[in-house]
């Protein structure tokens, strides 16, 4: 684990120390060294399921892929700022490389954590950097109203979650995940034990997000920096998601009634958010609605316990989060030639930038569920659990994924199809950095088709 | 006015078509005349700006950004109708309560065949 975490703090001086024509260079070969070198947890060594086993922190076939997923990100991150960061003083260049870094460093200390209090600090850390971020690198005014709104709900979310813990704390004497799962199931019968479990479940609700509670991520997504729209749409959904599976252990017998309303909200909301998509103006607006959408499933995946429902919460959260990634990336590269988000301006890019159209094409294919591609693999394990679990929820999951696949396929003509307006001439030609950025983001996505077993999480061990 | 010939592109406005505005009073000709200049100027900072070729970005258009505006701000346009209210809550409060006794009977349904032993069983991995 060292190896990973020292690394990445070396980052920060690497930042601050490199000199000014090398400084994206060096960062960008410096994270990439450190994602292949995470690739190296993806083999499961020990039988009790937690390898690099330390004091503090240790990795399981549930937290491998998402650190991999977050390692991976870093490098992809530095890549797609290099453009729009170009034209401010170097200082606040590096100031930007260091926030990325610190992200990077609590998220890995986040999903490594094996004591849930520790889970729960770096949980709160990721939102410093990320706020900062949005707020100061973001292009429109509304980035402050963003900025409020991504913090007080997720601080309102896990305010409850902090008593809960203690609470938690008090009750079993102990926090540490090794362990929790085996201890004695607790006495959850009265009416405040009710409230318990609703509090140890908020904060990662309202992170992932339900449907209900999730008006802070268009915002959020919509006005941060292309690096800040990646890591949030990629990693800190899952965050949510990863929470949700640890404590849900413990969470027994009384999930069995109460997770009935989160459920419904998170079905509900993939059939509602996907209808905003369709309605939507704001190419980046879209793609937020779409995460909400996909994160939906993977809520209702996790709520209702089974094995399946678990391994397709976690394909789908690798696959999303690759996948919600690049169409960030691509959306950049329309920002960064018009400087308009609106989707009426930018279209009919295929006449102008063809091999941008590939990636386009791609990775809407991606995000419409393609087989044999690992996004439809875990919505394909979700939709039948909850089918299992109930038969009625196929009416819901079905027009889920009609209505995704309707709303990939409009981004996708949209954008690329149809004539080109009078008034774009002289775009930019694509640069070869954003070819990098899309193929990196979408090899991972291609290779897992071959190796799905890295992502299967408890189910392969 | 009277000598106004049409341009190859621009056809003559209405205000100096003489088929047109004789019977017309001065007023009413001179506030015309007004207008079309005033849009034959934004004509012209539109084609300036539209086929300048050094430019790289987009033609700013303040109607469009408004627009915009209004599309990613909507509660400030919000007004409670009967028509929005029926809307909020044919699609957002309804549903919730429908589908939440919709799973539970189901499910009630499932648990009793489960504590009863005739649940059936129909799909087997392994075999």
């Amino acid at each position: 684990m060292l190896k990973i975490l020292i690394p990445t703090l070396m980052l920060i001086p690497t930042a601050w120390g490199a000199p000014a024509k090398w400084l994206w260079p060096t960062t960008l070969a410096h994270s990439l060294v450190i994602a292949l070198i995470s690739l190296t947890w993806l083999k499961n060594m020990s039988e009790t399921g937690w390898s690099s086993l330390g004091l503090y922190m240790a990795t399981d076939p549930l937290s491998t892929p998402l650190l991999v997923l977050t390692c991976w990100l870093l490098p992809l991150m530095i890549l797609a700022s290099q453009n729009h960061t170009a034209l401010e003083p170097l200082n606040r260049q590096r100031m930007y490389i260091t926030l990325l870094t610190s992200l990077q460093f609590f998220l890995i200390l986040a999903f490594s954590a094996t004591e849930v209090i520790m889970f729960y600090v770096m949980f709160e850390a990721t939102l410093i950097p990320t706020l900062i971020i949005i707020t100061r690198w973001g292009n429109q005014t509304e980035r402050l109203n963003a900025g409020i709104y991504f913090l007080f709900y997720t601080l309102a979310g896990s305010l409850p979650l902090l008593v809960a813990l203690l609470l938690l704390q008090n009750s079993t004497g102990t926090l540490s995940l090794l362990t929790l799962q085996f201890s004695d199931p607790l006495q959850l019968t009265s009416y405040a034990d009710k409230l318990w479990w609703a509090g140890c479940l908020l904060a990662f609700l309202v992170k992932m997000p339900l449907y209900g509670v999730h008006l802070w991520l268009p915002k959020a997504h919509v006005e941060a920096p292309v690096a800040g729209s990646m890591i949030l749409a990629a990693v800190l959904l899952k965050l949510g998601g990863y929470g949700m599976m640890r404590m849900i252990v413990m969470l027994d017998p009384l999930t069995k009634d109460l997770s009935y309303p989160f459920i419904i909200f998170a079905l509900w909301g993939v059939i509602m958010t996907g209808s905003i998509c369709l309605r939507q103006t704001d190419l980046k607006s879209l793609i937020a609605y779409s995460s909400v959408s996909h994160m939906g499933l993977v809520v209702g995946g996790i709520l209702i316990q089974t094995p399946w429902g678990f391994s397709g919460a976690l394909i789908l959260m690798i696959a999303h989060g690759l996948t919600s990634s690049a169409l960030f990336c691509l959306a950049n590269t329309n920002y960064e030639r018009t400087h308009s988000r609106t989707m009426l301006l930018a279209r009919g890019l295929q006449m102008v930038l063809p091999l941008m159209t590939a990636w386009w094409f791609i990775a809407s294919l991606a995000n419409l569920a393609l087989p044999p591609l690992p996004n439809l693999m875990g919505e394909l394990m979700i939709i039948t659990s909850l089918f299992n679990w109930s038969w009625w929820t196929l009416a819901l999951t079905g027009a889920g994924t009609l209505i995704t696949a309707s709303y990939s396929l409009y981004m996708f003509l949209m954008t690329q199809r149809g004539p080109i307006p009078a008034h774009m001439i002289a775009l930019e030609p694509t640069h070869s950095r954003e070819h990098l950025l899309m193929a990196l983001h979408l090899l991972p996505l291609v290779l897992l088709m071959l190796k799905p077993e890295l992502i299967w999480g408890w189910a392969y061990c | 006015m009277a000598d106004y010939r049409e341009a190859p592109l621009a056809s003559r406005p209405k205000t100096l078509d003489p088929n047109e505005y004789f019977n017309l009073s001065p007023n009413h000709r001179r506030s015309e005349e007004d207008r079309a200049a005033l849009r034959a100027n934004l004509k012209r900072q539109y084609q300036t700006q539209l086929n300048n070729p050094h430019r790289k970005e987009l033609v700013e258009d303040p109607a469009l950004t408004r627009w915009v505006y209004a599309r990613a701000n909507p509660y400030l346009t919000f007004k409670p109708t009967f028509k929005t209210s029926l809307m909020g809550a044919m699609f957002g409060v309804v549903p919730l309560f429908v589908l939440y006794y919709v799973f539970k009977t189901d499910r009630d349904r499932k648990e009793e065949q489960i504590k009863a032993g005739t649940l059936e069983r129909k799909f087997s991995l392994s075999s």
